[in-house]
C-alpha cells in the first residue's frame, strides 16, 4: 500500500516537474506582429522670416511672429530696418520689409495665394499696408503666385496721421500693437 | 441598397473633399508694435522779398550767398542796404518753417547762433543779435506750418579791406511750447 503511495507521488511530482519545465521553456521565447499603416496627408505651412533688410523679428522661423518698429515720427530717427518712404502733411509712412515663406507636401500646386487681414480695427490715426494693399478687417489678396520653399520679401507699411492725439492723430509715447493675420492657400 | 451604396459613397467623397481644402490652407499671425512720437522739423525757405537760397530750399541745411556787397555800390536784387558813419549792414529775408506732427503744441521757440565766433562783423537774425557765445531767442511764439520771415543781416565795419570773404553758420533750434 505504502509502496503503491509512494510510486504514485514520485509520478506526480515528476510529472508536475515536466509541466513547470515545459513552462519555463515556453517564457524564454515569445513572437508578435504589429501591422503599422499611415496615411500620409498633403498640407502646407506657413513661417515668417527676418528679412536683412528690415527689423528682426521676434519668434522668426515661426507662423507667429512679432516685428516692432520702435519709435517713430515724421521726423525724428528711427530704429534699423525702418525706413521712410514719405511724409506729407496730413500723414508718413514708415516702412520695414519680412520674409513669408511657405511650404507644401503631397501637393501638386505650385504656387499659392497670400491673402491677409487686421485681427482687429486699426487704432486711431494708424493704418497698416502689406505690398501697397491697405488692410482691414476683411481678407485681402496680398499675392497670387506665391513660390513655396523660398522667403519672398514683404513690404509692412505703417501710414500714421500726423493729426494731434484727440484730434484724429494715434496715441503718442506708448506701444501701439496690431495683429495682421496671413493666409496662405494652395493654388 | 442601392440607395444606400450611393448615399455612402457621396458621403466618402464629400469627407476626403473637406479634408483636402483644410489640408491646402494655412495661417498665421504677425504682431506689429510701434510707438509713435510727436516731432517737429524746420526748413528755410526762399523769401520772395529777399536773396533766393543759394542750395538747400526746403530743407534744413541752407546757403544764404550775398555776392559782393559795399556800402555804396550796387547790390544784388533782394538785399537791403543801410549804412552809419561806421559801418554799413546789408540784409535779406529769409524764410523759417517749422511743421508740428502728432503733437498738440500751439506754438514754437525759436533761437539761433553763431556758429563761429566774428570779432569784426556783427549778426543778427530777425532784428535779433546773434553770437557763437550763446542762444539768442529769435520768438518765443512761432506759428507752425507757415513761413515766417527772419532777415539774417550782416554789419560790416568800413574798415574791413574790399575783399575780404564773410563767412559764418548760423544754427537755429526750434523747441516745440
Amino acid at each position: 500500500m505504502l509502496k503503491n503511495y509512494i510510486s504514485n507521488m514520485r509520478g506526480a511530482v515528476l510529472a508536475a516537474l515536466m509541466l513547470c519545465g515545459a513552462s519555463l521553456v515556453a517564457q524564454t521565447t515569445a513572437t508578435g506582429v504589429i501591422n503599422g499603416s499611415l496615411v500620409n496627408k498633403n498640407g502646407i505651412s506657413i513661417q515668417f522670416d527676418t528679412d536683412a533688410a528690415g527689423v528682426t523679428l521676434g519668434a522668426a522661423g515661426t507662423s507667429a511672429a512679432t516685428a516692432n518698429f520702435g519709435a517713430v515720427s515724421a521726423f525724428g530717427p528711427l530704429s534699423g530696418g525702418v525706413t521712410r518712404p514719405s511724409v506729407t502733411a496730413a500723414n508718413f509712412t514708415v516702412r520695414t520689409i519680412f520674409d513669408v515663406q511657405v511650404v507644401q507636401g503631397g501637393l501638386t500646386s505650385t504656387t499659392y495665394t497670400l491673402a491677409a487681414n487686421l485681427a482687429a480695427a486699426a487704432p486711431t490715426g494708424l493704418s497698416y499696408k502689406v505690398d501697397a494693399v491697405t488692410l482691414t478687417t476683411a481678407s485681402q489678396t496680398i499675392q497670387v503666385n506665391g513660390s513655396y520653399n523660398t522667403d519672398i520679401a514683404h513690404n509692412l507699411d505703417l501710414v500714421v496721421s500726423t493729426a494731434a492725439p484727440g484730434a484724429g492723430g494715434p496715441a503718442v509715447g506708448a506701444p501701439i500693437t496690431t495683429t495682421i493675420n496671413f493666409t496662405a492657400t494652395a493654388n | 441598397m442601392k440607395k444606400v451604396m450611393l448615399l455612402t459613397i457621396f458621403a466618402a467623397l464629400m469627407m476626403i473633399s473637406s479634408a483636402a481644402i483644410a489640408q491646402t490652407t494655412a495661417s498665421g499671425t504677425l504682431t506689429v508694435t510701434a510707438t509713435v512720437n510727436g516731432s517737429i522739423q524746420l526748413v528755410f525757405n526762399s523769401d520772395a522779398s529777399g536773396l533766393a537760397l543759394s542750395s538747400g530750399a526746403g530743407t534744413n541745411a541752407a546757403t544764404l550767398a550775398f555776392g559782393n556787397v559795399s556800402a555804396f555800390g550796387a547790390l544784388a536784387a533782394g538785399i537791403v542796404r543801410s549804412t552809419t558813419a561806421t559801418t554799413f549792414t546789408v540784409s535779406s529775408a529769409v524764410d523759417v518753417q517749422v511743421a508740428k506732427t502728432n503733437s498738440a503744441s500751439a506754438n514754437y521757440t525759436l533761437k539761433a547762433q553763431l556758429g563761429a565766433a566774428d570779432a569784426v562783423n556783427t549778426w543778427s537774425v530777425g532784428g535779433v543779435a546773434v553770437t557763437n557765445a550763446a542762444q539768442s531767442t529769435l520768438t518765443a511764439t512761432g506759428a507752425y506750418a507757415a513761413n515766417s520771415n527772419f532777415p539774417v543781416a550782416i554789419t560790416v565795419p568800413f574798415t574791413t579791406a574790399s575783399g575780404t570773404l564773410i563767412s559764418n553758420s548760423i544754427n537755429y533750434v526750434a523747441t516745440a511750447n
